[in-house]
């Protein structure tokens, strides 16, 4: 891997800083060289050519002053009639190498003297003078002379120089083009070299490295100007490696770091049966101190835990964020899983330490979970998975705890990633059905309205709870599908209701905290409605506190937007969770549905009497029509009554059964109508009502 | 033995001639005579000066030495010093002044108060300038012999003129053209033959010497020119009328040439030469030379019978230190007189006591052809052939 690594990494490189300044220098090369060539050529042809005419008109001259010399000495002998002394006089005149031949004419024109004797003008170019004889007395023409030459030596010596100048000139460019060559590549191409191979190396390895290169030339300071950038680049580079692995925000190693550390952690464990310690911390309500205090604030207690999580951990331990409010610790060598609980402990304590924000004190709080595994385990990558299996279970059941992986918390986790990934089945399959159970009206037992419940029948594990799986389609991002599911249904069973003459009654659903969130669902149900002929005033929609806390703005619009359509507003579950009297005041509310935990213990408990009495008492003060949920006995019922609670819900009446039952019941016209002629559905005990996470009863 | 025997009976019969025609020589006492003849052995015509000198000699009691330089001038220089510094110096010293080349001798014969005659050639130029007349500065000079080359080479080129002009050997030009071959330019004996031509020519306004050209004297160079100047001429065309050459080998060379050029001497064109040579008078004979002038190499003889005169007290300088001697040509009409003396060189079928001045009458001489051939004498050949 590594040899493979540095072959295949490195070869390219290579080849580039090869290729590259070689070529830049071929470059150079030629756009120099063939000029130079060129250049030298045409000048030192030139010079040669003027030196050839110059040599011509030499040439000429000469043998014209030749011939003048030679007429003055054969003159007398050719006067005299001297023929053999003209013709050794002319003869002399062949030692000129550019004279081909010479011929001496008397004054009749005819041929005295030649030579050579077998002569023939040949030579490119003839001189020719008059040969004027003197004495004393007389001055004749005694006849004339003429030499032909040639210019062939001149010719010769001119190609001869030529072609020691082009060889002169070749020798010269080659030197120049080696010089070029040698300058080039020590000058340039071994200083861009050397960059290229900085720059190839810090490639290849992510570092900045420096280009050696000493001397002080353009390319000396521009490789200095380089190594001064490959420095700030290696800064840079070091601060994004930071940054890459680590948390910007606290300084901890991150995800990414976390996964390389699993990678090396067998390999760096002190044995391969050393047991590693890892704990999943998760800050219960960070959210909450994001909205109290503001994100800032929220930082800085980050900042703060990840300060505390360091404190108290050895040097051997390893501290990290994973983004959010979840950290890690690892502890590379515990005893025992007891030990490494204690180690758990330590940190929530340590954790929990107050700090101060705003001026205000603050303890944080929060939950781990603890996965204890041999440094030898092939699973030690998914020590994250399986910590975050243990901190659901904190999260969900006992938040601020620290929960222990084993075995039954895996099979949960099982269990949830099966039913999890079952539900696009389900869906597929209908497997989840809609059944309904009636509100009545308590002083005349009469049905008006309908809740929608949801139930899944899977086919292996049989019907599920939605306890387990409502928060299963809530995390896979189901939960619209599921509500659209419901809404159609309930649209289906009030078409069936009307058809049924009864045309009166309501169907409640319940809607979810991210559909209250989302603006659309609003336009969706007025479409659904549209689409199967169901005024949307025959739908009642139930909310819970919670989903309104969490999206206050958003949640408001759509009720807005739902009350507008006509739909009634129930506010479910009313009692347990913040139960906050501001709220009723500020939502747009019809409905208040009193948690059945405050009915269970009536008529016995005067308390829970006292508070539904209250309750009652601020519905009727804020026009809110009152609900008393979970009523399964008379007294129940009877209590109600008497504290002015008109309408109720409970296995008293119906418990959850498909429309076909309900719609069999309301035609028998008394659906219900005490405990004497009450239907007992066919359904299994556990019945919930949609979105408690709690069982039902 | 029999040239001692000979030698006695030639002064035998020079006595008994001198008795009969005056006497002037009875008793007088032998002169010894050297020449340096500057020649080479076998040039005709310094052999035949060295022998009228030695038949002169034998005519008039003088003991006549030949001392050959074979044409080199150093030797002739070391010869006459030779002679100079002898212990028995001889009477007179005769030298010929060629290239200039016997004035050291001259100088030396003056100190060593030996009287000295130039022959053929004498003093010129910055030498005759330089030493002044015979007799004079040089006390020992007494004088020269020299022939009249000048009047030669005009009585040859009139003689040339003359023929062509009788048959009518104008060229298209309407004039006579000659060629001119001289034996050199710078001697004393060419330059006055050469201006004898001129003085003529001159005088003849229908006469062109086409060329003077030079030969060195010898048969060949001038055969050479000839053939050139032939070939020059029918290129030019002109009609070559003759040829004056300055001595017989020159023109016997020109005879060939034009006879090489399909001319035919005497006929076609004349030719003229110089020196009497045998060859120019067997040419003469065949009509194919028009003459051959000359008689100077008896220069020889004349010198003797100078000195002779000198000797006995009748000095040629009272006419002259300086004799010159006119030359004759041999035409065919003259050719049978002269002929056999030539071929045989019989000179001492001349008598040359006949030519000796006159008593009152010194320095004066005819040495002219007539009268040369009546001093010849048959006996006397017939005596010297014994």
């Amino acid at each position: 891997m590594t040899q493979d690594d540095a072959t295949t990494g490195s070869a390219p490189p290579a080849r580039t800083a090869a290729v590259a300044p070689r070529s830049v220098i071929r470059s150079m090369i030629w756009a120099t060289v063939p000029a130079l060539l060129l250049v030298q050529l045409l000048a030192s042809a030139g010079i040669e050519v003027s030196s050839f005419l110059s040599q011509m008109r030499q040439l000429d001259a000469r043998i014209a002053r030749a011939a003048e010399s030679r007429a003055h000495l054969i003159a007398e002998p050719l006067w005299k009639l001297r023929y053999a002394q003209v013709t050794n006089v002319l003869g002399e005149i062949l030692h000129d190498e550019a004279i081909s031949a010479a011929i001496v004419y008397d004054d009749t024109g005819a041929v005295v003297a030649r030579v050579p004797a077998q002569s023939a003008t040949s030579g490119t170019a003839v001189v020719s003078r008059p040969i004027d004889y003197s004495n004393g007395n007389i001055t004749v023409q005694a006849g004339r002379i003429a030499i032909a030459y040639s210019y062939g030596a001149i010719y010769a010596e001119t190609g001869k120089a030529l072609a020691r100048l082009f060889v002169a000139g070749l020798l010269a460019t080659l030197v120049t083009l080696l010089a070029m060559r040698i300058s080039a590549n020590a000058f340039i191409g071994k200083p861009l070299a050397a960059m290229m191979s900085a720059i190839q190396r810090s490639k290849r390895d992510g570092r900045a490295y420096q280009a050696d290169i000493s001397s002080t030339n353009e390319f000396g300071q521009l490789a200095q100007a380089f190594n001064a950038m490959q420095h700030t680049t290696s800064d840079a580079l070091e601060q994004l490696r930071h940054l890459a692995w680590h948390d910007p925000l606290t300084g901890l190693p991150n995800r990414r770091s976390l996964t390389e550390r699993l990678a090396i952690l067998g390999r760096t464990a002190r044995t391969h049966d050393a047991l590693i310690s890892f704990c999943f911390i998760d800050l219960d309500d960070f959210k909450g101190i994001n909205d109290t205090f503001g994100h800032d604030a929220g930082d800085r207690f980050l900042v703060h835990i990840a300060g505390v999580l360091r404190g108290a951990v050895d040097e051997n331990d390893w501290v990290a964020r994973l983004g959010g409010d979840e950290f890690v610790v690892i502890r590379p060598d515990v005893a025992d899983e007891q030990a490494a609980h204690a180690f758990a402990a330590r940190l929530l304590e340590a954790i929990s330490e107050p700090i101060r924000l705003h001026d205000k004190q603050v303890v944080p709080r929060a939950s781990i979970g603890l996965a204890v595994r041999r440094a030898d385990d092939p699973e030690l990558s998914h020590l994250p998975a399986l910590a975050d299996i243990a901190l659901y279970h904190a999260k969900s059941k006992a938040p601020g705890t620290i929960a222990v992986l084993n075995e039954e918390l895996q099979r949960d986790y099982r269990r949830r990633r099966e039913l999890e990934l079952a539900i696009p089945a389900g869906f597929a399959a209908c497997e989840f059905e809609v059944w309904y159970q009636s509100q009545v009206d308590l002083d005349t037992s009469e049905v008006i309205g309908l809740e929608a419940l949801i139930r899944w029948r899977h086919p292996d594990l049989g019907v599920i709870s939605p306890a387990e799986f409502l928060p299963l389609i809530e995390r896979s991002g189901n939960a619209s599908r599921l509500t659209n599911y419901v809404l159609t249904d309930a649209c289906h069973a009030l078409n069936r209701l009307a058809a049924a003459g009864r045309p009166e009654i309501r169907i409640a659903i319940n809607l979810p905290p991210s559909e209250l969130a989302d603006q659309s669902f609003a336009d969706h149900m007025q479409e659904t409605c549209d689409r199967l002929g169901v005024a949307p005033s025959s739908l009642e929609l139930e909310i819970t506190e919670g989903s309104l806390i969490n999206n206050i703005a958003s949640a408001s619009e759509t009720l807005r937007r739902l009350r507008a359509m006509g739909a009634t507003i129930a506010l479910d579950d009313f009692g347990t969770g913040y139960s906050s009297l501001a709220h009723l005041r500020r939502f747009p509310l019809d409905k208040v549905k009193i948690d059945k935990a405050f009915i269970s213990d009536i008529p016995d408990s005067a308390e829970d009497k006292a508070i539904v009495g209250v309750i009652a008492s601020l519905a009727g003060t804020l026009d809110l029509t009152l609900v008393a949920e979970g009523i399964e006995r008379a007294e129940q019922a009877q209590a109600m009554t008497e504290m002015s609670v008109r309408y109720g819900q409970g296995y008293f009446y119906q418990r959850p059964q498909p429309l076909d039952a309900v719609l069999k019941l309301l035609a028998d016209g008394r659906a219900v109508a005490g405990g004497t002629s009450r239907v007992l559905a066919v359904s299994p005990s556990l019945v919930p009502e949609l979105w408690v996470p709690e069982p039902a009863e | 033995m029999s040239r001692l025997l000979s030698v006695l009976i030639a002064a035998g019969l020079a006595c008994g001639l001198l008795a009969s025609s005056g006497g002037a020589m009875a008793g007088s006492a032998e002169l010894k005579v050297v020449f340096v003849n500057p020649g080479k052995t076998g040039e005709v015509y310094w052999d035949m000066v060295s022998g009228t000198m030695k038949a002169a000699g034998r005519k008039l009691n003088m003991n006549v030495e030949v001392l050959v330089a074979e044409r080199n001038f150093r030797t002739m220089q070391e010869l006459g010093l030779s002679v100079v510094a002898r212990a028995d110096k001889p009477d007179f010293l005769i030298l010929s002044n060629e290239e200039s080349a016997a004035v050291p001798v001259l100088e030396a014969a003056e100190a060593a108060g030996i009287k000295t005659l130039f022959l053929s050639n004498t003093l010129i130029g910055a030498d005759a300038a330089r030493l002044g007349p015979p007799r004079a500065k040089l006390k020992m000079w007494l004088g020269d012999i020299t022939t009249d080359l000048q009047t030669a080479g005009t009585r040859m080129a009139n003689a040339l003129i003359d023929a062509a002009r009788s048959e009518k050997w104008q060229s298209p030009d309407g004039r006579i053209h000659i060629l001119g071959i001289g034996g050199d330019e710078i001697t004393p004996a060419s330059i006055a033959r050469n201006a004898g031509l001129d003085l003529a020519v001159a005088a003849a306004p229908d006469v062109v010497v086409d060329r003077m050209l030079f030969a060195n004297w010898t048969q060949s160079e001038a055969e050479q020119v000839t053939a050139n100047y032939l070939g020059w001429a029918v290129r030019k065309g002109i009609r070559p009328a003759g040829v004056w050459a300055g001595n017989d080998p020159m023109a016997l060379g020109a005879i060939k040439a034009a006879v090489a050029a399909g001319l035919e001497p005497g006929k076609d064109l004349q030719i003229v030469g110089l020196n009497w040579s045998e060859d120019a008078l067997r040419e003469i004979k065949a009509g194919r030379m028009l003459l051959t002038d000359g008689g100077h190499f008896l220069l020889g003889g004349w010198s003797m019978v100078l000195l002779r005169d000198y000797a006995d007290g009748c000095d040629f300088g009272a006419v002259s230190p300086h004799v010159q001697v006119k030359t004759s040509a041999i035409t065919r009409d003259n050719l049978a007189s002269v002929d056999t003396l030539i071929k045989t060189r019989a000179f001492d079928q001349i008598n040359f006591a006949r030519f000796r001045a006159k008593a009152g009458a010194c320095g004066q001489y005819d040495f002219s052809i007539a009268a040369l051939i009546a001093s010849m004498s048959p006996n006397g050949v017939r005596a010297s052939n014994e």
